[in-house]
């Protein structure tokens, strides 16, 4: 078995998307975080919300700048609402899955111990006229455990998070299928940056820090209270981007094996972006603009408007079928978008700042 | 001494009657300053919160329990003397047809509607489509009634046996339960910071500036959660405060949620669990203040009637300042994390 | 009080700031307005970190308090262009809340040089009579530069680059028309006020971003700070035909409008009835804005930090976040008087 540090890109998404960690459990994810961190990083945090921080401690002269490097640790899922008669488990939903994909799928109930379980569905032969052409949305859904209602109601409690079961598919040309690329691909990507700067140390000192519940509420809360906390000069989420697939109309989509797709818009400071593409172009790496008019619905959006406003940008992961159990990426574009944010990271000068003195 | 379920029932009238809708919550301050002389230090902020300041050692806790309740603000007067209103807070229109309204002046009027209650096509009943019937004139009326005028739903609370039948339960059963906590509950094992809260219902307004302000290492809100039993995994009225897992941009903390249990456990009070899809409270603004805060949210469970009253049983509420009572004096465990 | 009538509304910056061009993260140009227009007459100017101007001006007889925030917002609604089609069309998404219908055959500017472009669509002849009827969907709308390949576009635009209306600023009358009275009429007012020295601490901040949620006022706020705040904006009138004179308001020539609350905001009972109050000793008229509707950078200032008591004075305008809006240019100035005697009621009635 390989140590954990030689772990390919591909075994580490493996590995990190399979861990469990639904919007307020991401404890359950923590501790590995935690130990893949610790590889790299000088030292390594949890706060009081349950972010997990890593620190890269730079070269420059004290005080130095900070960056914030954010990753959001949590994965879509759910929370078990009621057991029914008969043993079925209703469901309320943290995130938004697509309720097209879920009819029939297997997932895994974190109960001491985990539970597996389907979404049920009626056979065809059985279904109604119509019945099938009308997408259930997650109030109607139930989970089968196949176990007796006694047991389910000794062992399942109310409050009790659910992730979709599959394990990940190697597919061909490298690629990789398997829920939770959204963002545990972006984790890989601030492992993978951890571990060049270690060797590279910047003038800065990098924060890498894997949040909490970016995908529950309005508001990012790992990522706005890391920023209240940690206060620094700049910050870049990395998230995954939409990946190309037909249907979609130009500019909706980066190309899987395109590279790192960089922002552009309200959400993003134009000086941070610059500095990105000019690292691009001095790796000679492509990278894709992806046009954010409304904001980029990342950690960024909080990150942004923390404290007395903090100058963001994102790098986003090329990822097919978002929100579904099969997300697919590249493992070279995540070994781009660490490579670009290490070098951006290092090129980094001391003075910059944000805020422009005019008189 | 009064026995807890003796000074919420003490405390709940003048609570219900008290003006406040959000944004203008001077009565139910007013009332709420009385009841509180005596418990600490109290002030008022620049958004309406009012604090209350009892020293103590121990970690900083934040108690919250919204003070407002919805009412209504006037958006013009017609020709013929009716008033319009927008609704100020989390009712729709439908429930307050009806409604007998108090204005900051005193002015009073009635709400009417002059359509089908189900409006056109079936939909959902607009604001627009309420009137504001005042009895008067349309100069008189345009006098007294001016756009921006806000109105509170007049409360004339009935107890039917436990249950208390009432347009302002929601939240001022709440501020019922703190303040009776509050006088049961010897020394805090806290330094504690309680705040009944303004604008709540306009989407936790207070809470964000009154936790920034306090800066507290834990908090409980205190709030009045309607409840349907019918519907899957319901809270039931009657049946004990509900610990919120899941609401609107809220999730429970862990170590929150422990204290919560824990004083509940301690108290003998059994508690339901909150588990709701679009509705929200305090809790999601205080959560993410400052570098974040362990929240909990204890509500008391209450049942809709369609119309402006809402029902909720006694011993719900005696149970909720119970367990608000026990945790108070409850020494913390320790808790993890930087901040 | 104040025995002055106070600085007068410079027409010129309402012209200049309407006509140049600044969707919401793109004000460089605005901004850049703003600053020539303003920066001999401040103590200090900083751009802040999301890009807001920030301008300081100390007190005649140097008083300490209240520290006032004014505030008004740079940004317009526009469009974003998001992708170039092989054929040289590009696909363009919203900035901000605008009406889909306004978007069909209507003239844009786009990027930093202003190249021209066209929201076409399939013309009438060649649609089925249904169709005639729907609302194009802006997925469906693209912008036609006139290129005939992706290369060709892509040597004059680029993704990212913003779109603004294609409006040129005209007066006759007392009437104005101009694109962007939502905010640059704010804008204009507040760069009228602050070229005389005022009689409390003032910070004005041209804020970023207000229409895609607010945002440049929520850093700005935390920075500056203040005691109070006051947000001035150019806001939708309720003028159609048909409607009765209480349906209508605010009316355009009716006087700066006076916010009671809207849905980001309940503005602060004690300075509305102050600013009330000022508007009637100087005989200036004043209406209310229409409750529950719409939210301001007011509503992010309320809840910087520990709060802060804040209210919206707004011109009047019809036809906001549309191609070309009208306002009074009366308004204007009485909004400029009404705000320079709310700093002087503010020495003597404040807290």
């Amino acid at each position: 078995m390989l140590r954990a540090d030689e772990r390919s890109t591909t075994e580490w998404l493996q590995h990190l998307s399979a861990l469990p960690g639904t919007p307020g459990h991401e404890r359950a994810a923590a501790r590995e975080v935690e130990k893949a961190f610790s590889l790299y990083a000088d030292r390594v945090e949890r706060d009081r919300v349950g972010n997990v921080r890593a620190w890269i401690d730079g070269v420059g002269a004290p005080p130095r700048p900070r960056a914030l490097l954010a990753a959001h640790m949590d994965r879509i899922g759910f929370l078990v609402k009621a057991v029914e008669p008969g043993g079925y488990l209703r469901l309320t939903e943290l995130g938004g899955f697509d309720p097209r994909t879920l009819l029939g799928k297997e997932v895994v109930i974190h109960s001491k111990p985990p539970i597996a379980a389907v979404f049920g569905t009626r056979p065809p032969h059985l279904q109604k006229p119509g019945e099938s052409e009308r997408v259930l949305p997650v109030e109607e859904l139930y989970l089968d455990s196949g176990r007796p209602e006694r047991e389910v109601r000794r062992k399942v409690p109310v409050g009790t998070p659910v992730t979709l079961r599959q394990p990940p598919v190697s597919l061909l040309g490298g690629r990789i299928a398997a829920p939770a690329m959204d963002d545990r691909a972006g984790l890989v990507v601030l492992l993978r940056t951890l571990e060049t700067l270690r060797q590279n140390r910047p003038a800065w000192d990098v924060i890498a820090v894997a949040t909490v519940e970016e995908e529950f509420a309005a508001v990012c809360l790992g990522a706005k209270t890391a920023t209240e906390s940690l206060d620094p000069q700049l910050g870049i989420a990395i998230d995954v981007s939409h990946g190309d697939m037909p249907g979609a109309r130009e500019g909706e989509t980066v190309p899987l094996g395109g590279g790192p797709s960089l922002c552009v818009g309200g959400n993003i400071h134009p000086k941070v972006v610059e500095g990105l593409r000019s690292s691009a172009r001095a790796l000679g790496m492509t990278v894709q603009i992806e046009g954010c008019p409304m904001g980029s619905s990342t950690d960024a959006m909080d990150i942004q408007i923390a404290r007395e406003g903090v100058p963001t940008a994102v790098i986003g992961i090329p990822c097919r079928y978002m929100h579904t159990g099969i997300e697919t990426v590249e493992p070279r574009d995540v070994d781009h978008c660490a490579h670009l944010l290490a070098h951006y990271l290092g090129a980094l000068p001391e003075e910059w700042r944000a805020t422009e003195v005019l008189k | 001494m009064k026995s807890l379920a003796g000074s919420v029932d003490d405390l709940l009238p003048s609570l219900l009657s008290a003006f406040g809708p959000p944004g203008r919550e001077s009565g139910v301050r007013a009332v709420l300053r009385r009841a509180l002389r005596g418990l600490g230090r109290v002030t008022e902020d620049a958004t309406g919160n009012l604090h209350l300041h009892r020293p103590g050692k121990g970690p900083r806790l934040l108690v919250a329990a919204p003070m407002d309740a919805p009412g209504v603000i006037v958006t013009r007067v017609d020709a013929t003397g009716l008033a319009r209103v927008a609704i100020l807070g989390n009712r729709s229109p439908a429930e307050l047809v009806g409604a007998a309204l108090r204005f900051e002046d005193d002015a009073r009027g009635i709400l009417g509607c002059d359509r089908p209650k189900s409006g056109k096509n079936g939909t959902e009943m607009e604001a627009d489509q309420l009137f504001l019937e005042t009895g008067l004139g349309p100069k008189e009326a345009n006098r007294r009634f001016r756009v921006g005028s806000v109105g509170a739903i007049e409360d004339r609370p009935i107890r039917l046996g436990d249950l208390w039948c009432a347009s302002n339960l929601d939240n001022r059963a709440g501020c019922a339960a703190v303040v009776a906590a509050l006088r049961a509950a010897g020394s805090p094992r806290y330094d504690l910071h309680v705040i009944f809260s303004a604008q709540s219902d306009a989407g936790a307004r207070g809470a964000v500036t009154g936790a920034f302000g306090v800066d507290p290492e834990a908090a409980v809100v205190v709030d009045v959660a309607h409840v349907d039993p019918k519907e899957t995994g319901g809270a039931a009225v009657g049946k004990g405060p509900c610990l919120g897992l899941k609401e609107s941009g809220f999730l429970a903390h862990p170590e929150a949620l422990a204290l919560v249990k824990r004083a509940a456990a301690g108290a003998g009070v059994s508690t339901q669990w909150l588990i709701r899809e679009s509705e929200g409270s305090d809790a999601r603004a205080i959560r993410a203040a400052r570098t974040g805060v362990p929240t909990a949210l204890v509500a008391i469970p209450a049942r809709r009637s369609g119309g402006p009253v809402s029902f909720v049983h006694a011993r719900d509420i005696a149970q909720t300042a119970s367990l608000m009572a026990r945790l108070l004096t409850t020494p913390p465990k320790s808790k993890g994390g930087r901040r | 009080m104040s025995r002055d009538a106070g600085p007068p509304f410079e027409e010129r910056f309402l012209e200049t700031f309407s006509n140049a061009v600044g969707v919401s993260g793109g004000e460089e140009t605005v901004r850049a307005a703003v600053v020539e227009a303003i920066q001999d007459h401040v103590d200090s100017l900083e751009v802040d970190a999301m890009g807001s101007l920030v301008a300081r001006i100390a007190a005649t007889g140097r008083r300490r308090g209240p520290h006032v925030m004014l505030c008004a917002h740079m940004d317009e609604v526009g469009v974003m262009v998001t992708g170039i089609e092989s054929d040289g069309r590009l696909r363009f998404r919203k900035v901000g809340g605008i009406d889909s219908r306004i978007l069909v055959g209507q003239v844009f500017r786009i990027g930093k040089n202003g190249l021209r472009g066209v929201a076409g669509t399939l013309p009438p002849h060649l649609i089925s009579r249904a169709d005639r009827d729907k609302v194009a969907a802006i997925e469906d709308l693209y912008l036609d530069i006139g290129a005939k390949s992706r290369e060709e576009a892509q040597g004059r635009v680029a993704v990212g680059d913003y779109a603004t209306f294609d409006t040129t600023y005209e007066r006759w009358g007392d009437t104005r028309k101009g694109k962007a009275f939502d905010d640059r009429a704010g804008c204009a007012v507040l760069a009228s006020v602050v070229l005389r020295r005022p009689p409390v601490p003032v910070t004005a901040v041209w804020s970023v971003q207000e229409e895609v949620g607010l945002r440049g006022a929520a850093g700005a706020a935390r920075r500056v700070a203040p005691d109070l705040a006051v947000v001035l904006e150019g806001t939708a009138s309720g003028e159609a035909p048909g409607l009765a004179p209480e349906e209508s308001a605010p009316l355009m020539g009716a006087g700066p409008a006076l916010t009671v609350q809207d849905r980001s905001l309940m503005a602060d009972a004690r300075l509305v009835d102050l600013i009330e109050r000022t508007a009637r000793r100087r005989k200036i008229p004043t209406q209310w804005k229409r409750p529950g509707v719409g939210g301001t950078d007011a509503g992010r200032i309320a809840l910087s930090g520990a709060g802060v008591p804040a209210a919206v004075i707004s011109v009047p305008c019809r036809y906001i976040h549309a191609p070309a809006a009208y306002l009074d240019i009366r308004d204007a100035r009485r909004t400029v008087a009404l705000v320079w005697h709310l700093l002087h009621s503010l020495t003597k009635e404040w807290p």
